[in-house]
């Protein structure tokens, strides 16, 4: 049996897996009977991303975030539709740069936060003197 | 309100537009562009096609060469860009796909701007377009203004004001604002400014009396039909309140062709989207064909209803198709691409395809007798690794292979990066 494959599937524009589409059987011997449980590969566009309009993937630059997970040169999915609440690990706008974080909202207080001795939180008056670019949900570490 | 119930439900358009789109593209993925004057060269660096408020004030005129402004360039701290068609084009397609969930009639009009059909009280449809301007702002991270009123002319021209004057924050509603204050911008502004008017017809208009566009609206229809065209008279129509030009479910254009509707029940399984996705594939297939047109690009989605605020699900795929075709069966097969996304149960309230980078399907087929499309596939994909890894213009067939010297390959030399769509070229996001 042989099996045709489909076309290669990206989202976002960016591609983070190849899936197998639909196998399609040709006529040639008895059908396998796994055919009919195959509803494709895992998908990791599918499972990481849950809204590809306003999802994009960023590149982690600096270890301030090393206490979170989030090294140097890893990938950071970021959502821009989610509301950053306390603890989020936010993409913030600072002097002109997106800067990673992590947002902490206190009674009064807005902090944003690094996950790393040796680099000092930035304190904020209030979350609208904030400019969050978006809300990561997922890194994807090198091991 | 005086104005009988009928009335108050007719449909209106919403015109949406990305403001300075390139410019905007770009600070997207830069916020240290903010504030400062960027332009965005067309092909080969040619000319000024993109400029931010900051780059008007300094009197950079639209189409204005590079080699002009060049010279001055560091001394006003301007910012020049190579036009990046990869990040636009991905820009624009997110900046859609948001659009389309608030309405079900979207009729892509350009790469920055869409129509979109949209009813209710004027209280609801002022909410609506503050709710689409946020929005997009926030969700995909380009600012847009938003006009709505009964016609297309109308909601280009409330789009138009709502631009040029901060009272309205971006969003103004043709009928919540007062008559006289309405007339008033109608006799401020010259004819020249409605859509649809060509420069060559103004100094026509002119000999008649007709200067502003409150003189162009106050003209006889059949007289402007007798003398200049129909599509004069449906643009005097439509300054007067009466919708004539229609929306366009699709547009063929050299960018994208969209299929999509709403659904009048909500469909709960994959089997039914698989169903749509079929009907599509075939309306894409013929309408390509039609148009002597091949895609390269297709994306499927699906979506739940804007109204229902539980349950959002926005599945998308994105998929590149093996070589330009306009074949039913590839397409098809490619918007099922989509199936594995859909979760049953989930009430979706729409779903569409689109195919992009369309092309003239001509180039190949007088040549087609003589080839093994199969060895031809290989070869196809063989140079598609190719590129993808090494980069375009790192491997082709015959001249294609060349990289350097010919003079047609575009010239591209203040390139940002491709953020959205090369895996090598991701925005950095500082951790420091």
């Amino acid at each position: 049996m042989s099996v045709v494959v489909g076309p290669r599937v990206i989202d976002a524009g960016v591609s983070l897996v190849s899936a197998l589409l639909s196998p399609v059987p040709v006529a040639a011997g008895f059908p396998s009977p796994a055919q009919d449980y195959f509803d494709g590969r895992i998908d990791l566009n599918a499972h990481l991303i849950k809204d590809v309009t306003s999802t994009y993937v960023v590149r982690v630059s600096g270890e301030s975030m090393e206490g979170a997970g989030i090294s140097d040169g890893d990938e950071l999915i970021v959502n821009r539709a989610l509301r950053p609440t306390d603890g989020s690990v936010v993409v913030a706008v600072l002097d002109g740069e997106l800067t990673i974080k992590r947002l902490r909202i206190t009674a009064g207080k807005v902090i944003l936060q690094s996950e790393n001795p040796r680099y000092p939180d930035i304190e904020v008056p209030a979350l609208s003197d904030l400019t969050i670019w978006g809300v990561a949900t997922r890194c994807l570490h090198h091991v | 309100m005086s104005k009988p119930a009928l009335m108050r439900h007719m449909p209106q358009i919403a015109h949406v537009d990305v403001n300075c789109f390139y410019a905007s593209a770009e600070r997207a993925f830069n916020p240290s562009l903010e504030g400062k004057p960027v332009i965005v060269l067309s092909n080969n660096d040619g000319c000024a096609v993109t400029r931010s408020p900051e780059a008007k004030a300094l009197g950079i005129g639209m189409g204005d060469p590079w080699f002009k402004i060049a010279p001055r360039a560091k001394e006003w701290g301007l910012i020049a860009l190579s036009s990046n068609y990869e990040l636009y084009g991905d820009i624009s397609s997110r900046v859609m796909e948001l659009l389309g969930r608030y309405s079900a009639w979207l009729e892509v009009y350009s790469i920055d701007e869409a129509f979109l059909g949209v009813k209710g009280e004027p209280t609801h449809l002022r909410t609506l377009g503050r709710e689409i301007k946020d929005a997009v702002r926030a969700h995909i991270g380009v600012p847009v203004c938003v006009g709505i009123a009964p016609t297309k002319t109308l909601a280009k021209l409330a789009n138009k004001w709502a631009k040029n004057n901060p009272g309205f924050a971006g969003v103004c509603h043709w009928e919540s604002v007062p008559t006289a204050e309405r007339q008033r911008l109608m006799r401020s502004l010259p004819v020249i400014e409605i859509w649809g008017v060509a420069t060559r017809l103004t100094r026509r208009l002119n000999a008649l009396g007709i200067h502003s566009i409150h003189d162009l609206a106050a003209a006889n229809p059949v007289m402007i039909r007798d003398r200049f065209s129909v599509v004069m008279m449906r643009t005097v129509l439509e300054l007067q309140g009466s919708p004539c030009i229609p929306m366009e479910e699709e547009r063929i254009g050299k960018e994208k062709l969209i299929f999509s509707r709403s659904f009048a029940t909500p469909i709960t399984t994959a089997a039914g989207v698989r169903q749509v996705m079929s009907v599509y594939g075939q309306q894409a297939a013929a309408r390509l064909a039609k148009h002597d047109q091949q895609a390269k690009v297709l994306t499927a989605f699906a979506g739940t209803s804007h109204f229902n605020p539980h349950d959002t699900s926005y599945p998308a795929v994105c998929v590149p198709l093996p070589m330009p075709t306009a074949d039913p069966v590839l397409l098809t097969r490619a918007a099922h691409a989509l199936l594995p996304r859909i979760v049953d149960g989930i009430r979706y309230a729409r779903a569409g395809i689109m195919v992009t980078d369309l092309r003239p399907s001509g180039n190949q087929s007088p040549l087609s007798l003589f080839e093994n499309p199969h060895e031809e596939r290989h070869i196809g994909t063989l140079l598609e690794n190719v590129t993808k890894r090494y980069g375009r213009g790192s491997i082709g067939l015959g001249h294609g292979g060349i990289r350097q010297g010919l003079n047609w390959t575009m010239k591209r030399d203040m390139l940002s990066p491709r953020y959205t769509t090369h895996w090598d070229e991701l925005p950095l996001a500082k951790a420091g």
